[in-house]
């Protein structure tokens, strides 16, 4: 792939004996939708938090925007415009819906402790705007109407949207999704979908870890499998669908293959 | 698969947001500044003494909630940057004969180099490791105050510590005292909503919600920690140097341990996070010995008992209960802007 | 030659009290993740109390003794009942648990002095008689007893945590919080038996220091210092772990003072603690490791 936006190489992480991850490599490909599914335990996750430098990996690189982050700070991995959201809500819980997105500004603003007290004109302005760039990224999620409410009140499919608004916030080049859908229901994983293809076509590169096959199948471009930390198969949902490899690790050995149906898992 | 979540975590749970610029806020806000530029003309000598400390004790209360509150993390030894903005005070304006402001100065600048030293790798820790590791330090402050005789008198203490003042121009009376530190109250709560209302007090707000969720923003945690810490600690420092002017005499006991329950009840008394309510905190915990009369003694057993009182009954505070009553008479609004 | 077993003796058996304290404090750790600052509150409490019962009440030293420790350890069940069970319904942070046993340390220790008075008091040791002496270095019979007893009872703490179906229960407890009710264990109760043992043990720990030294008002707060060190040095979550850090903490101070002035003896004790903390959070035996 010409002049991937994320190239992971070799990436390997291990915890005491276990190697959660191993050797794991794949490219992900500029304003894709790429998704990377596998059984529980596979690494998924951990294979995020060494991208996004949360865990730094052990072995293996990672390669944003033809820089090296391997070993780069979760907060400057952010600041290149990397950012990727949690498995379980991370709401800044006492702060109102707006106040959680403004904090998702941050990366893209200036001014400190300093520039807080004394307020010059261009901070002033600052502010403003970044309230107005809040409130838009509110009503493209859908939940401007809810802006003042603590955010501790929302139901829990609302949650899992701000956290995804305040990333959106970030002007993220590369968002990293780890289950977004995670706990959603049907009617709310039909409004992710549509998210996430908004993501795409304002610029972002979405890379996701999903469990939920019904939302992977109808989403994602390119389907990264692993399985025992190891990676197993890559290709279109309609190849990965059809990969025997594939079936073993969800379904066991079985004799025959059998076409991977997505009600099966 | 659990993602792990940093269970050694005890952050505080910061108060919900209370709505700011609303008539009832504005009412509170001005009755509080009415208050306490009238409550001279009807205290007595005591009490304005008492009051004079209140003020000094919010200072440091102030500080402590720009840490503890606004960016949920613990310290148990603040105690430590009063006694060395006190004791740098004392020693270079009774035995060096330095000026009040520049010995004030100097304070400030030590503390913050104090804070920066000892910061840089304790603030790494979290949860209880942080709170008894600034409670060692503290500690160790404390006792090398008391043992450092050549440089402290131990417990004899520093006497003879000039008042505060810019040349000719003295803070000799305990009126004077009152309004100046008033002011720097005032001064301080200012920065403190400043603060907070911008980019950088989201910041901190985030950090106190959910560290990694705001080093996943690009908020590098770490630095905004360490510099939260050492506006406190120059804060304490100049709590410290105050007390030393105010009072002309300093020794270790008033930087114990003591000192950090009081620190505590105060904050928690008021309303932890609220800027205000440490404030308010510090009046009422320092205007105990008063009310209890003569059974002033128990003063730190009364502290005890509020602080526990208060954990028990009225965790969020004095504050937030004023602002709830002050909402309830004033604001005439629905129920849709009670969280402005 | 005989100076330094001479500290080595004094370090061991001080080490021994501390790591009772430790244990004591492990114990309640485990059980909730409380930091419990009001530990050092039951070792002067055992230590007062046993003075009041004999020295006032005029009752004989072990009917004191066992009252005392029977009285802190219900008074540790009683604050565990009144003012931490409520509090962790609440789902309250940890910290401001922490801040209630400060504040309970405080209200005791302050109780105490207003009750009792300010004066250092004591009572007689175990057993009378002068000092042993062996290899030159001459050690008090209490001293003895501090050892001895204080490895007794960490022993029989061992055989109740794995030999009794409470000690198992509190143990469940401690390992995984949420899956112990599933066996029919009442988490809430072993709470209050955890505190009621931690006072205990505190109380037991103050009753054998102070024919030694003394007991007073104020000495809680070093105590509970002293338990936190040394749990951390041995772990959090071991409590032999604990006691043998205690040993060490004991030990460490012991050398300090003789190579540097007494009054800084604190200052030694926390600079390990702070060395530990920043570099070797989990401890010298920790069975498990925080994240």
């Amino acid at each position: 792939m010409a002049d991937p936006i994320l190239r992971v190489t070799d990436i390997t992480k291990r915890f005491g004996g276990v190697v959660a991850v191993n050797k794991v490599s794949f490219d992900v490909e500029r304003h894709s939708i790429t998704a990377v599914i596998g059984p529980n335990g596979a690494g998924k996750t951990t294979l995020f938090s060494a991208i996004s430098g949360f865990r730094a990996a052990d072995e293996g690189t990672v390669i944003f925007e033809n820089t090296d982050i391997t070993r780069t700070r979760a907060d400057e991995v952010a600041q290149r415009g990397l950012i990727r959201t949690f498995q379980l809500v991370r709401l800044f819980r006492q702060m109102s819906v707006l106040d959680n997105v403004r904090v998702g500004l941050h990366s893209q603003t200036r001014g400190g402790f300093a520039m807080a007290v004394i307020r010059p004109a261009w901070f002033r302005e600052q502010e403003r705007r970044g309230i107005d760039e809040a409130r838009a990224v509110l009503d493209k999620v859908g939940l401007l109407g809810q802006e003042n409410a603590e955010a501790s009140t929302l139901t829990y499919g609302q949650q899992r949207l701000l956290e995804v608004a305040r990333a959106l916030a970030a002007k993220p080049k590369l968002l990293l999704l780890d289950e977004p859908a995670a706990g959603l229901n049907r009617v709310e994983s039909d409004n992710l979908a549509v998210l996430i293809r908004k993501i795409r076509e304002g610029g972002t590169t979405v890379l996701f870890v999903e469990h939920d096959m019904d939302l992977v199948m109808r989403v994602a471009e390119s389907i990264h499998v692993l399985d025992f930390g190891q990676h197993i198969a890559r290709g279109t949902p309609a190849e990965v669908k059809a990969n025997p490899a594939v079936l073993k690790a969800y379904l066991g050995d079985i004799s025959e293959p059998v076409a991977l149906k997505a009600e099966m898992i | 698969m659990a993602d792990s979540e940093s269970s050694a975590t005890p952050s505080l749970a910061l108060p919900p947001r209370i709505a700011r610029g609303s008539r009832s806020m504005r009412i509170v806000v001005i009755s509080m500044a009415v208050i306490i530029a009238a409550l001279p003309f009807v205290a007595s000598t005591y009490v304005l003494s008492l009051l004079v400390l209140a003020s000094i004790y919010a200072v440091l209360a102030i500080g402590l909630d720009l840490f503890m509150g606004q960016t949920g993390q613990v310290s148990f030894g603040h105690n430590a940057f009063a006694a060395l903005g006190g004791y740098a005070t004392a020693i270079l304006t009774t035995a060096h004969n330095w000026p009040p402001l520049a010995a004030l100065a100097f304070s400030i600048v030590i503390s913050v180099i104090a804070a920066l030293i000892v910061g840089v790798r304790t603030l790494q820790l979290r949860g209880h490791y942080l709170a008894m590791a600034t409670l060692a330090l503290g500690m160790i402050a404390y006792t090398l105050a008391v043992q450092l005789t050549s440089l402290t008198n131990g417990f004899a203490g520093i006497t003879g510590i000039a008042p505060l003042g810019i040349g000719p121009l003295e803070l000799t009376s305990d009126l004077q005292y009152y309004y100046v530190v008033w002011i720097i109250v005032a001064l301080g709560i200012w920065s403190s909503f400043r603060i907070k209302d911008s980019r950088v007090g989201r910041a901190l707000g985030a950090i106190a919600g959910n560290e990694e969720a705001a080093s996943a923003l690009g908020i590098n945690a770490a630095r905004l920690k360490l510099i939260a810490f050492t506006i406190s600690a120059a804060y304490a420092a100049v709590a410290g140097a105050l007390m030393a002017h105010f009072i002309g005499f300093l020794s270790p006991e008033v930087f114990g341990l003591d000192l950090v329950t009081l620190l505590f009840a105060m904050l928690f008394v008021g309303g932890i996070g609220t800027i205000y309510g440490p404030v308010i905190g510090a009046v009422l915990i320092a205007l105990l010995p008063a009310i209890l009369g003569p059974l002033a003694d128990y003063r730190q057993l009364a502290y005890g008992v509020i602080l526990l009182a208060v954990i028990m009954f009225a965790p969020s505070g004095a504050f937030r209960l004023i602002a709830d009553l002050a909402e309830r008479l004033f604001d005439r609004s629905s129920e849709g802007e009670k969280h402005g | 030659m005989s100076l330094y077993l001479q500290f080595l003796a004094s370090g061991l058996s001080v080490g021994c009290i501390y790591g009772l304290v430790a244990i004591g404090f492990s114990v309640i750790f485990n059980a909730s993740g409380i930091v419990n600052f009001a530990q050092g509150a039951f070792v002067m409490l055992g230590g007062t109390l046993t003075y009041v019962l004999y020295e006032r009440a005029g009752l004989p030293i072990w009917f004191a003794i066992i009252l005392s420790i029977f009285l802190s350890a219900l008074i540790g069940m009683l604050f565990e009942v009144t003012i931490i069970r409520p509090l962790w319904k609440r789902n309250t942070s940890l910290f401001i648990m922490m801040l209630a046993t400060l504040a309970l340390g405080v209200i005791a220790e302050n109780a105490v002095l207003h009750t009792v008075g300010d004066e250092t008091h004591s009572f007689p040791p175990f057993t009378a008689g002068p000092p042993l002496q062996a290899f030159g270095a001459s050690i008090a019979r209490q001293t003895v007893w501090m050892a001895v007893l204080s490895v007794l009872i960490m022993i029989l703490l061992n055989l109740l945590y794995k030999k009794t179906l409470l000690g198992k229960a509190m143990r469940a407890c401690a390992v995984d919080r949420n899956v112990a009710p599933l066996l029919g264990i009442k988490v809430e109760r072993m709470l209050t038996y955890s505190f009621g043992l931690s006072a205990a043990l505190g109380a037991i720990a103050g009753i054998l220091i102070t024919p030694a030294q003394y007991t007073a008002y104020h000495i809680g707060l070093t105590f509970s210092v002293m338990g936190f060190i040394a749990a951390i040095i041995g772990g959090l979550g071991n409590p032999t772990g604990a006691f043998v850090g205690g040993i060490i903490l004991g030990l460490l101070q012991s050398f300090a003072i003789l190579f540097f002035d007494a009054g800084f003896k604190d200052v030694i004790a926390f600079s390990i603690l702070l060395v530990f903390l920043l570099v070797k959070p989990s401890g010298l035996f920790s069975s498990y490791v925080e994240e």
